[in-house]
């Protein structure tokens, strides 16, 4: 049943220490398949800690290359990779930082007719995506699958993150019904993102995975966890499912996915 | 009157102070940029104008938040 | 004093040290089923100062702890249920 070698033992003593990741905990993050959407600012220490941690298979997706204006938040690539594949620099990344996890680089972008397919695969998703069309795809989708997901977004000096079982708890849907109008909020790339804002959000959702898997504590399910890191508050809202939740309510109206029109910003590049 | 607007406690003047005037007296623009929860329960956004505060009501605005990957 | 307790499984950590020989004797227990009997042998020093501890806080029971000749430590521990 445990056949990790003197290598790996070493390698994961820090888990195996804690109570209540252990050995057993530690087996299941190596049986465990999580997928990142998107390399960016959330995706980068996802994806890093993600492979750290030994979760056995990671994959991540994105259809972008690497801009040198990524490299003040995306930590997962570095100067020598503009102009790659996103999801290639990414993955080499996380092989040299641990070469026993299987990392799927998946260079293309999420939308209703393949979002599926690919997600299936995978026990848990971790959405880094960076515009709400893409994060109203992946809540709809993961309630229908049944797979559970963190959501996160970042802004300015401010996150917000929350876990979602579907069935059990709250998704997405249930607090916010729709994306915004665009342009109504702006985005990173319009409004500007302190780096580490990137890193402390990403580490959160992946503690929440790594949770998930390990069964380790009480996740941010129910909750909506936000930050402003310009005065270091921290706050949790209570959330509830909602009967009237247009996709996991008691009578869904979004039983089939569809893609919204990707709001493209003036500002970008 | 006294409510809490994110935790924080707020002294309206207004003796029956809307939900939408109180969006628009803590920034909030446009109010399809958040959720707005009033005692822990969802309020529409078609219904911010018609939704009356009492004392010691509990608001929660919840903000669009999108950015993470580019 | 329990004479006849059976000894599932031995670990011999000489020469092993903190936080290892912890990591080792939960790999040890973790193939064990409950209530089964481990020994371990642990250096003098942090070892034994440490590991039998973080057994405890972990629901295990030390069943006994016992100098050898040579200085270091047999103990003796009980899965947790
Ligand atoms: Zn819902």
């Amino acid at each position: 049943m445990i056949d990790f070698t003197t290598e790996q033992l070493n390698r994961y003593s820090r888990h195996i220490l804690l109570k209540d990741v252990g050995v057993e905990g530690q087996v299941k993050l190596g049986r465990a398949r999580v997928l990142v959407v998107g390399a960016g600012g959330l995706g980068s220490p996802a994806a890093l800690y993600l492979a750290a941690a030994g979760v056995g298979t990671i994959g991540i997706v994105d259809n972008d290359q690497v801009d040198i204006s990524n490299l003040q938040r995306q930590i997962v690539h570095g100067t020598k990779d503009i102009g790659r594949s996103k999801v290639e620099s990414a993955a080499e990344a996380m092989r040299a930082i641990n070469p026993d996890v299987e990392v799927r680089p998946l260079a293309t972008m999420l939308c209703a007719d393949n979002i599926m397919e690919i997600i299936k695969d995978y026990d848990f998703i971790l959405d880094g995506c960076d515009n709400f069309p893409t994060k109203f795809l992946v809540n709809d989708a993961c309630v229908m699958a049944g797979i559970p997901f963190s959501h996160g977004g970042i802004l300015r000096f401010d996150g917000q993150t929350m876990t979602v079982i579907p069935g059990e708890s709250a998704c997405y849907r249930c607090v916010f019904r729709q994306p915004p109008p665009p342009d109504s909020v702006p985005t990173c790339s319009q409004a500007g993102v302190l780096g580490a804002i990137a890193g402390m959000l990403g580490t959160i959702q992946t503690a929440e995975a790594l949770k998930y898997i390990t069964g380790a504590g009480r996740l941010l399910t129910d909750t909506l966890l936000s930050f402003d890191a310009s005065n270091m508050d921290f706050r949790k809202v209570a959330l509830r499912r909602q009967d009237d939740c247009p996709v996991c309510g008691a009578r869904p109206t979004i039983t089939e996915l569809t893609d919204a029109e990707q709001t493209v910003c003036a500002l970008k590049k | 009157m006294e409510i809490t607007v994110n935790g924080v406690a707020q002294s309206i003047a207004a003796a029956e102070p809307d939900l939408l005037s109180v969006l628009k007296s803590n920034k909030i623009e446009d109010p399809q940029m958040v959720a707005v929860q009033l005692n822990g329960q969802f309020v529409e956004s078609s219904q911010y104008a018609a939704t009356i505060l009492s004392e010691g009501d509990v608001v929660e605005f919840l903000y669009f938040m999108g950015g993470g990957s580019r | 004093m329990n004479s006849e307790v059976i000894i599932n499984a031995r670990k011999d950590l000489h020469g092993v040290s903190c936080p290892m020989n912890m990591v080792y004797t939960k790999v040890a227990l973790a193939e064990l089923g409950p209530g089964q009997i481990l020994e371990v042998i642990l250096d003098d020093g942090p070892p034994i100062n440490n590991v039998p501890g973080s057994l405890k806080r972990e629901g295990h029971e030390i069943l006994r702890q016992q100098q050898c000749e040579d200085g270091s430590w047999a103990l003796l521990i009980r899965k947790s249920d």
